[in-house]
């Protein structure tokens, strides 16, 4: 019973909100189940449920407050399996899992303490330590399986060859790649859904998209301005990372949220265009999300009736 | 175009759909008789009163019977003709005198309603002497005295009547602007000499449409310069200093008044109550008090001061559920006297500055933690950062609260009303802005 003003307040709570997200992910689910076979569906309630378990065992341990009735680890478990292959092996979704819940996100003080996104530490885990198990990009079911190379669009947009994918192919989601990222569509329908509910606002989420793209076709494989816009738009993970993991709450001011996300763009196109890795979301988001503080710190403020300082 | 960027203030929140206001839109304000009346001799915080009276006296309405004691008090008038029953202490070491009403009370002229009053009889000096002995004092909140407000240290260019009402459930004003228009608009006028200001702007939010149009059907009769300006609904667009920025686009500097900004803000309430006092010769005696929220009859009442809050909360029918929280003032930034009230104890008494009484339904709702979300951020009309004042207040880390800028919190809770973990952050941020308060004064008596 709140006795001290204001007495009025938001229906919104966290739980609501991360159960939104989880609404919002639903369309790529089942977009991801469709192209790439039932496995993909396992692999994320897998996630999901080890998750949940891992910030509940946890908790329990350390006794702590068990705060899993938040939600927050269930979006966590879906977009780890959202952000890798559906040909990963389960025990490496389970290490990302635990990873993700009881290093990054518990031992740094729980819900909104977390210096990054825990889902993409875990996928970056896999990355560094199991690269294997989260390079091999699987073709869609619906695609006849003769190509033995599984190159994604992007390793064809950093070489600059054509990337064999219609337009329609790399917008429905028929294209290799992680099995949450493909569907561009069903993504968009998510993320509408979540700017709807006012979740999420759209303006980092755009400024991210457009400086990848901008970068990436301006310093283009072939010399200035030969950039592929489309490939890179669609063809990687830049819609599912900037419409999702971008968008996680991690900075505050909402000039620092826009500062943050041009960093993540340009770090981004930076792995694209000369990285090691045709991929740069993960790294470009996590980079951000380590600025973040910095950023605030450096960002002036106006308060109301305060003159400024010269 | 100009419009559109001038008229805003940043942050704020729509805590409710309209529904709230509807419970007692179209209800005419209703006059409310009590046997017995409790004034209480410190009608706002710190604005202590002695007594001027003794028991068994015999007083009439209108007759002083508090004299001032300290800067921020203004005088009290007794609310009724009657006996002085007694003169007793009452909650928090103020002092009550308690009048019994007799059976016929003195009638009241209706002068300030009867068209636009001639005020070319009155000098400014006049006026504001006429607000002292009135007991003049701001009736939208704070309670400031009206004179000391007309006797600024600066000129200033513009009269604000703080007609926003941007608090939910409340429409006393609203039902005031809508019933008395021709009374609003000649204590306008008042005010408008008194200040020296060259104009008026009566400011009212966009949800209050027949107000708007009973004001400008009496606005057209005036030769003085008073216009209405309607703002787009946000609260809480009637906090003083968000009035100013949104009409004027100036800003009150950190620490000073709105004259500092060439601007006097007075509430209109107390702009009907100036009508009343100059050309009705009544002092500040009754207010309209909106009784709503969860009770049976909700509406507005034209109530002595002093009335019993248990009376008028009956005379609304009574509390519709046994589960309920009685909120004094509005429910943003009111206070909580009573849960799950029953009608049978009392609750206190009418001030000048009571604008209603909203009777809630229980909340529960638990603090968790922080997720960062930046909500409280973007809706703060300061510009403060409440997530992080909140930590810092919570660890006791005042030099941080100092550098966080919390001395400008205006209390008005947009913070925790956004806050999706139930966070309390409006009253730590209140905790650490008195705190600071007190550090910033000790350090300038050190000086």
């Amino acid at each position: 019973m709140n006795l001290t003003a204001p007495y009025l307040r938001t229906n919104r709570t966290t739980r609501s909100v991360m159960l939104d997200v989880c609404i919002a992910l639903l369309p790529a689910l089942a977009g991801g189940t469709y192209f790439f076979g039932l496995r993909a569906l396992w692999l994320t309630l897998f996630s999901a449920a080890v998750c949940v378990l891992a910030e509940f065992l946890f908790q329990k341990l350390t006794r702590r407050a068990v705060t899993v009735g938040d939600c927050s680890a269930l979006v966590t478990g879906m977009l780890i399996a959202l952000n890798l292959p559906a040909t990963t092996p389960f025990w490496a979704v389970g290490v990302a899992g635990v990873f993700s819940i009881v290093v990054v996100k518990q031992m740094f003080g729980g819900i909104g303490s977390n210096f990054a996104n825990p889902a993409l530490m875990g996928r970056l885990l896999l990355m560094v330590v199991w690269p294997a198990t989260v390079m091999q990009n699987p073709l869609p079911r619906t695609l006849p399986q003769d190509a033995v190379s599984s190159a994604t669009v992007l390793n064809a947009a950093k070489a600059g060859t054509e990337g064999g994918y219609t337009f329609w192919q790399m917008l429905i989601g028929e294209i290799p790649g992680a099995l949450g990222e493909t569907s561009k569509i069903l993504l968009l329908i998510g993320f509408a859904y979540l700017c709807f509910r006012k979740v999420v606002n759209v303006e980092a989420t755009a400024v991210y998209i457009a400086s990848v793209l901008a970068l990436t076709f301006v310093f283009g494989p072939e010399g200035l301005f030969t950039g592929h816009i489309l490939m890179n738009l669609l063809g990687g993970g830049l819609i599912l990372g900037g419409c999702f993991m971008l968008t996680d709450y991690v900075f505050v001011s909402r000039r620092g949220k826009l500062f943050c996300a041009l960093i993540a763009g340009v770090i981004t196109a930076g792995i694209r265009i000369f990285g090691i890795y045709p991929e740069g979301v993960c790294l470009g988001i996590l980079t951000a999300n380590c600025l973040a503080g910095l950023i605030s710190m450096l960002e002036h403020r106006h308060v109301y009736g305060k003159t400024e300082k010269a | 175009m100009q419009k559109l960027f001038s008229s805003r203030f940043p942050g704020g929140v729509h805590p409710t759909n309209g529904s709230d206001k509807a419970l007692t839109s179209g209800k005419a304000i209703r006059a409310f008789h009590p046997q017995k009346v409790w004034i209480s001799m410190e009608q706002t915080p710190g604005g202590k009163c002695s007594p001027l009276i003794r028991q068994g006296d015999a007083v009439k309405r209108g007759q002083p019977i508090g004299k001032p004691e300290t800067f921020t008090a203004s005088v009290v008038h007794a609310g009724i003709s009657g006996k002085v029953e007694s003169i007793r202490e009452g909650q928090a070491g103020s002092i009550y005198c308690a009048i019994l009403a007799d059976a016929e009370q003195p009638a009241r002229m209706n002068q300030a309603s009867m068209g636009v009053a001639d005020l070319s009889a009155y000098t400014k000096d006049q006026i504001v002497n006429a607000f002292r002995e009135g007991g003049l004092a701001g009736m939208g909140g704070a309670g400031f005295p009206a004179a000391v407000k007309y006797s600024p240290k600066k000129p200033v260019d513009t009269l604000l009547i703080n007609a926003a009402e941007c608090e939910p459930y409340l429409s006393c004003d609203n039902q005031l602007m809508i019933e008395q228009p021709m009374a609003v608009l000649n204590g306008v006028r008042i005010m408008l000499k008194a200040s020296g200001a060259e104009r008026a702007l009566i400011c009212l939010e966009d949800n209050k449409p027949e107000a708007a149009a009973s004001l400008q059907k009496v606005l057209e009769q005036l030769k003085e310069s008073v216009s209405l300006e309607i703002l787009p609904t946000r609260y809480p667009q009637g906090g003083e200093r968000q009035l100013i920025q949104a009409v004027t686009g100036r800003e009150v500097p950190a620490g000073g008044l709105p004259a500092d900004a060439g601007v006097i803000v007075s509430n209109v309430g107390t702009a009907k109550a100036a009508a009343d006092l100059l050309l009705d010769d009544e002092p500040l005696t009754s207010r309209v008090v909106t009784i709503t929220g969860e009770v049976n009859d909700p509406g507005n009442y034209l109530a002595p001061v002093g009335s019993s809050i248990q009376e008028l909360i009956a005379a609304a029918g009574g509390v519709k559920s046994p589960q309920n929280r009685v909120i004094l003032g509005g429910p943003m930034t009111g206070n909580c006297i009573a849960v799950d009230y029953d009608g049978k104890t009392e609750l206190g008494f009418v001030t000048k500055t009571t604008s209603g009484v909203v009777v809630l339904p229980p909340a529960k709702r638990a603090e968790s933690p922080c997720i960062r979300c930046g909500g409280c951020v973007k809706v703060c009309p300061a510009g403060l950062q409440p997530w992080k004042i909140d930590f810092a207040q919570r660890r006791e880390d005042d030099a941080l609260c100092e550098k966080l800028d919390a001395a400008e919190c205006i209390a008005c809770g947009c913070c925790s009303y956004t806050c999706p973990a139930g966070r309390e952050l409006s009253l730590h941020t209140r905790m650490a802005r008195d705190r600071v308060k007190q550090i910033l004064r000790e350090r300038k008596v050190q000086k």
